[in-house]
Parts: structure tokens; C-alpha cells; sequence
């Protein structure tokens, strides 16, 4: 009889505590909203173009050389995963020139498929005009804002290709032309 | 990436403490205490444990934040608490989960040396830590943009668990009315281990105004490793997709628990001293042991230098020709895929104690002491410490407790436990002694239970055994 009595109290405490006890004032459908913002910049790509190593220096001055092109291919699929396609917002490109030599350049860049065609917009920055070696060199600052619906037709992009052109160079040119850039990566991503 | 923000926010969302069992240490009325003291001053004939219900164990927790930090149903958005909770957090904070179940334990008095009591049994256990990954989830849910020149290190990765089985057999012996001594012999069969521990090197991206770029990236001295083992022969498993796969997976881990496993060897020490009838000292140590890993293991391990500073195009300078970045972070820091056997200790725990008994029964109107039991102290008190060793750094926590028989059948013990993540940590033990059938339930953290959310972790013990 006694027995029976405890197990009772026993059962009743048993009931107490797991009334009492529970999770209050907490919603956990929240982890719905969660969202994740991070913001990541990377090096994006860099160049320096030395006028020496384009035109020879003992060449005649008279001669004047129309058009100097170089242009490079290279591989380029940073944008190739589907969480980077689907979750990146936008991407920011902060181009940074800066120029000592005397001419204006037009610097262009653009992106391949796997099956090199040409996809997405190209994009195109004229260059300032140096002041000459020795001088202070002449700053150019671009950035490109690749929205979401341009990042969805680069997912595909497999190689990047640019080109620098400056035209009527002689051998009496001198300075460095470089070139250093970014990307801003806008991430959203729901949980 | 889904797992490992939800990683993170189940590192956020508990909050805990170890492997530490206040309520239970030096409860020598029931026959676990000699679990976690094999030199506990018991008096038992003999016990059996019911089979699967003599002991169930679970603790969770998290250092340093609680569900209610991140869940609460306030009006804020929930990723505003995420990011004040995140700044709170520390690459020390971390999350356990720890749960044991005893399969069966069982114990005798020597025929021989009635100052002799053998034990033994089998129990299984999960014991997980993670620490909070400070750094990388910062990364994860800031970026780098706000975070230049800043070292992200790999060492704030670190976290262990595994799943084991452990045969057990010790002995308890009164080796004078003042000292009893006992050792726990134990063999481990794990079927589940994942270290990774002692990572090094670091991701920064450091401003460079006179370098080739805006940034370098640096990837300097990375050494970061994943040890496995149970796990690679299970993914196999998973990847046939088979109807049957999960009665795969349940036959391989019964036949790994039945010590088919990777096995390891560990003992358990302990003592009680009375220094005189009513002042006794206690101490112990538990699984002093290490497993060896030899069978279905995986370690996974980079190591290397990188830097990264943009593509050089369309003038190649240096003249790196055909760059590919994924190729060349590769071969700087390749992953390496050794089955190489590896040996682990085990996670140590240490007790002690210091107690005071006193209201000796001799009244002889109550039937609080059991039969020919005359003269034993109703009430108790003392304080307890416990430390258990982790791969950062070792847990450490404080009890006061309160021991009190308040009927033959009915026995009680509260703790007041301080310790890394608490200040008013309270438990109880409650075990009933009814006909040889003995009942018990221990929790801790009373002080939240109406809000579980709140605590930063919970504790909670229960089981019958049948006790003569």
C-alpha cells in the first residue's frame, strides 16, 4: 500500500516536472529568414605595360607606329558553381589605372563559353593620358556593376579574354602603364 | 554549405557542459557511483541492472550562448541575433553532447573477501564536441571585405566525436575501515571516431599598395587534418543507395559494437578515505585508456602554402603563360587522402570530493537506515570538483551538494555546480529503494527548467537496478 503511495508521488512529480519544463518564448520557424550577407573581395586581374618592351628604343623616332594591340586569353571560371550563380546578388569590378606614359589607352574585356564563344556583355575603359616618366602617374578608376541577370549568362563563362590598344606610339614613348582590380562579391544566401 | 551553416547555428542554438555527473558522484546507494568512482564506499550483496534501463545519460550543451540568444520570438530579426550572438562567441566556446546507455552492469560480493565487490557491464556512448569555429563563421557569414589584413586561422577549426562501445569489469575493496580502493578495467569498441584537432595556418587577404595587385591572398603554413575512422566503408554503403542501406549501416555498427570495431584499452581508479567517522575524501580517475585505429580509416589532410594575386593579363610580365587557379591551389596544397592507423586517447575525467555526514540514526523511531544497517549518517554535505581533458583545454567544474536519506526507501541529493558557463547551476537526484527495486532520476539545471531555451545546457540521469 505504502509502495503504491510513493510510486504515486513519484508519478504525480514525474507530470510536475515535464509541465514545467519547456521551451518558451522561442520561435524556431525563424531559421526560415535566416540570410546570410558576407561581402568578399578578390583580387581580380593585374597588368603592367612597360613601353621598353613594346617598342625598341633605337628604333627612329620619326617612325611612328599606328596601333599597338595585345590581347590574352585566359582560363577563367570563378563564376562556374551553381551556389556561386544562384546566390551571388551582384559582383562589383573596381579597375584601377594609373598611367605615366603620354597616350590614352582603351583597355576591353569579355568572357567565353567552353565553346569560346563570346557571352555576356564586353566591357570597355579609355585610359587617361600620362604625363611622361618621372611625372606623377595619372590616375583612372572605373567600377562595373555585373547585376544578377548578367551574373546568370556568365555562369557559363569559361575563359576571360582582354585587350589593351594604344595608338601612335615611336620610340621617344616612356613610362608604365599598370593596371590592379577587384571583385566585390555580394552573396545572398537563404537558408 | 546548407550543413555547415546549420553546424553553426547548432553550435549557436545549445549551450552545455561535459561529461560531468554531480548528482550521481559519491551516490552510494546506487551502484553507478562505482562508474564513476570504482572505490566508492558502497555496501551492496549484489545488484543487477534492468537490461537497456539501468542507466541513461544525456547531457547537452553550449559554452557561451543559448537558443534563446538566437531563437528568441522578441520581434528582432532573427539574423540581427545571429550576428550579435556571433560577436559574443568565442573560438573557446563550444557545444557537447554526451550520451550513454547502459546495455547491462551487474555486480557481486566476493564469496571469498566479503571486503571484495566485483562489477562489470557493458555500456554505449556518444561523446561529441565541437568548438565554435570562430573565424571561418565569421568568414561565412561577414566575408572578407571587413576583415583585410586580418589572419582567418585554421587552428579555430577543432572538434571530435565518436561512438563506442565499452566492456567493462573492476573490482571494489575495503582495504581497512578507513580505505576502500577500486580499479575498472574497460575495452572499447568504437564504431564511430572523427578528430580534428590542433589545426594550424592561416587565410588572410592583406592590402598591398606596392604590389602587383590591390590584395595578396595568403594561405601561409596551413596543416589542417581530418582523422576518420568507421566512417568511408558507411559512405560506400550510402552511395549504392539501396533499399537496404540502413540495415547496412545498423548489422556494421552492431557487428563494430560487438568488438568488431577499432579497439582500445582504459582503466579507472579511484579511492574513498575516511579521515575520521564523519569527515571522508574521495578521488578517481575515468578512462585512462586510448584507442587504436586501424580498421576502414580515413585521414585527410592539406597542407602547403598559397598566394593569390589576381590573373596577370593581358601583358604576362612573368610570364606564367596558361594560369588556372584551382590547379595551381591544388598543387600548392594538395589534399592528401593516408590510411595510416592512428592512436587517440581517450577523453580523461577526473573526480574528487571532500564530505561531511552527520545525524547519525540511533533514535530507533524511524525506519530510516536499512536493516542491520544501524548507525548510518542521514545527512551529508561537501563539495565535489570534476575536470574532464578536451583537444583545446580541460573543463573544469565546482559542486557543493547536499546529501540527505529521508526515509528508508527514499533517498535525496541537490547540487549547486559552478562552472565554465554557469553560476546557478542547480541539481537534483531522486532514488527510491522499494523491495530490492531501486528507481532513480537526476537532473541539473532546475533553475531554467521552465525555460529550457534559456539554459545553456542540461543534464539528465535515470534508471532501475534491482539492489540487494
Amino acid at each position: 500500500m505504502k509502495t503504491k503511495k510513493i510510486y504515486l508521488i513519484l508519478l504525480a512529480l514525474a507530470l510536475v516536472l515535464q509541465s514545467v519544463s519547456c521551451v518558451k518564448d522561442v520561435d524556431f520557424d525563424q531559421v526560415e529568414d535566416v540570410v546570410l550577407t558576407p561581402v568578399f573581395e578578390a583580387d581580380f586581374i593585374f597588368s603592367t605595360f612597360d613601353t621598353a618592351q613594346f617598342v625598341d628604343p633605337d628604333i627612329d623616332p620619326t617612325i611612328i607606329i599606328p596601333e599597338v594591340v595585345v590581347d590574352d586569353t585566359l582560363n577563367y571560371d570563378l563564376l562556374g558553381s551553381d551556389f556561386i550563380v544562384d546566390n551571388l546578388e551582384q559582383v562589383e569590378l573596381t579597375f584601377e589605372f594609373s598611367n605615366t606614359i603620354e597616350r590614352e589607352f582603351e583597355f576591353d574585356f569579355g568572357f567565353l563559353n567552353g565553346a569560346g564563344q563570346r557571352i555576356g556583355p564586353s566591357f570597355s575603359i579609355t585610359v587617361n593620358a600620362g604625363m611622361g616618366l618621372g611625372t606623377d602617374p595619372v590616375p583612372t578608376n572605373e567600377i562595373i556593376i555585373l547585376d544578377n541577370a548578367t551574373i546568370n549568362i556568365l555562369g557559363a563563362a569559361t575563359k576571360l579574354v582582354s585587350e589593351i590598344r594604344v595608338q601612335n606610339v615611336n620610340s621617344t614613348l616612356d613610362g608604365v602603364l599598370e593596371l590592379k582590380s577587384k571583385g566585390t562579391y555580394f552573396i545572398n544566401y537563404e537558408l | 554549405m546548407r550543413a555547415i551553416i546549420f553546424l553553426c547555428v547548432g553550435l549557436l542554438s545549445f549551450s552545455m557542459f561535459s561529461q560531468n555527473k554531480e548528482t550521481l558522484y559519491d551516490f552510494t546507494d546506487l551502484p553507478q557511483s562505482l562508474m564513476l568512482n570504482p572505490g566508492a564506499d558502497t555496501n551492496f550483496k549484489y545488484h543487477v541492472g534492468i537490461p537497456f534501463l539501468s542507466q541513461f545519460h544525456a547531457n547537452a550543451g553550449l559554452r557561451g550562448a543559448s537558443l534563446f540568444d538566437v531563437f528568441a520570438d522578441d520581434g528582432r530579426s532573427i539574423n540581427e541575433k545571429i550576428e550579435t550572438t556571433l560577436n559574443t562567441l568565442t573560438n573557446y566556446d563550444y557545444l557537447t553532447l554526451t550520451q550513454q546507455l547502459e546495455i547491462f552492469n551487474f555486480g557481486w560480493e566476493s564469496k571469498k573477501d566479503k571486503n571484495t565487490y566485483f562489477s562489470g557491464g557493458v555500456y554505449q556512448e556518444l561523446d561529441v564536441i565541437g568548438y565554435f569555429p570562430k573565424d571561418f563563421a565569421v568568414l561565412a557569414y561577414q566575408g572578407n571585405r571587413d576583415f583585410l589584413n586580418r589572419p582567418f586561422r585554421f587552428s579555430s577549426v577543432s572538434g571530435s566525436g565518436e561512438l563506442l562501445m565499452v566492456y567493462h569489469f573492476g573490482f571494489n575493496k575495503k582495504i581497512s575501515k578507513r580505505f576502500t580502493f577500486g580499479a575498472r578495467a574497460k575495452l572499447y569498441s568504437s564504431m564511430l571516431h572523427l578528430r580534428s584537432a590542433r589545426n594550424r595556418g592561416t587565410f588572410t587577404t592583406v592590402e598591398t599598395p606596392q604590389g602587383s595587385n590591390i590584395y595578396q591572398h595568403i594561405i601561409g603554413n596551413a596543416d589542417v587534418t581530418l582523422r576518420t575512422s568507421g566512417i568511408s566503408s558507411l559512405r560506400e554503403i550510402e552511395s549504392e543507395n539501396t533499399a537496404d542501406g540502413a540495415k547496412q549501416v545498423v548489422n556494421k555498427l552492431i557487428g563494430r559494437a560487438l568488438l568488431g570495431g577499432n579497439l582500445g584499452l582504459g582503466v579507472d581508479v579511484g579511492f574513498t578515505h575516511k579521515i575520521d567517522e564523519q569527515w571522508s575524501v574521495t578521488g578517481s580517475i575515468n578512462d585512462f585508456g586510448a584507442v587504436l585505429y586501424t580498421k576502414d580509416v580515413e585521414t585527410y589532410r592539406a597542407r602547403g602554402n598559397f598566394v593569390f594575386e589576381g590573373f596577370e593579363t593581358p601583358i604576362q610580365i612573368s610570364g606564367d603563360g596558361d594560369q588556372d587557379f584551382l590547379d595551381e591551389l591544388e598543387e600548392a596544397i594538395p589534399l592528401d587522402t593516408l590510411n595510416n592507423s592512428y592512436i587517440t586517447m581517450r577523453s580523461l575525467k577526473v573526480n574528487g570530493s571532500i564530505k561531511y555526514s552527520f545525524n547519525q540514526y540511533d533514535n530507533g523511531t524511524c525506519n530510516c537506515a536499512l536493516d542491520g544497517q544501524k548507525g548510518e549518517f542521514l545527512d551529508a554535505f561537501g563539495v565535489q570538483l570534476f575536470s574532464q581533458f578536451r583537444p583545446k583545454r580541460p573543463q573544469y567544474a565546482a559542486s557543493l551538494f547536499y546529501y540527505k536519506r529521508l526515509f528508508h526507501f527514499l533517498r535525496a541529493k541537490a547540487t549547486y555546480t559552478i562552472d565554465d558557463y554557469s553560476y546557478k547551476n542547480i541539481g537534483f537526484l531522486v532514488s527510491t529503494h522499494i523491495n530490492k527495486i531501486n528507481f532513480y532520476i537526476s537532473a541539473n539545471n532546475l533553475l531554467e527548467y521552465t525555460n529550457l531555451a534559456k539554459a545553456r545546457g542540461a543534464s539528465l540521469q535515470l534508471g532501475f537496478n534491482f539492489i540487494m
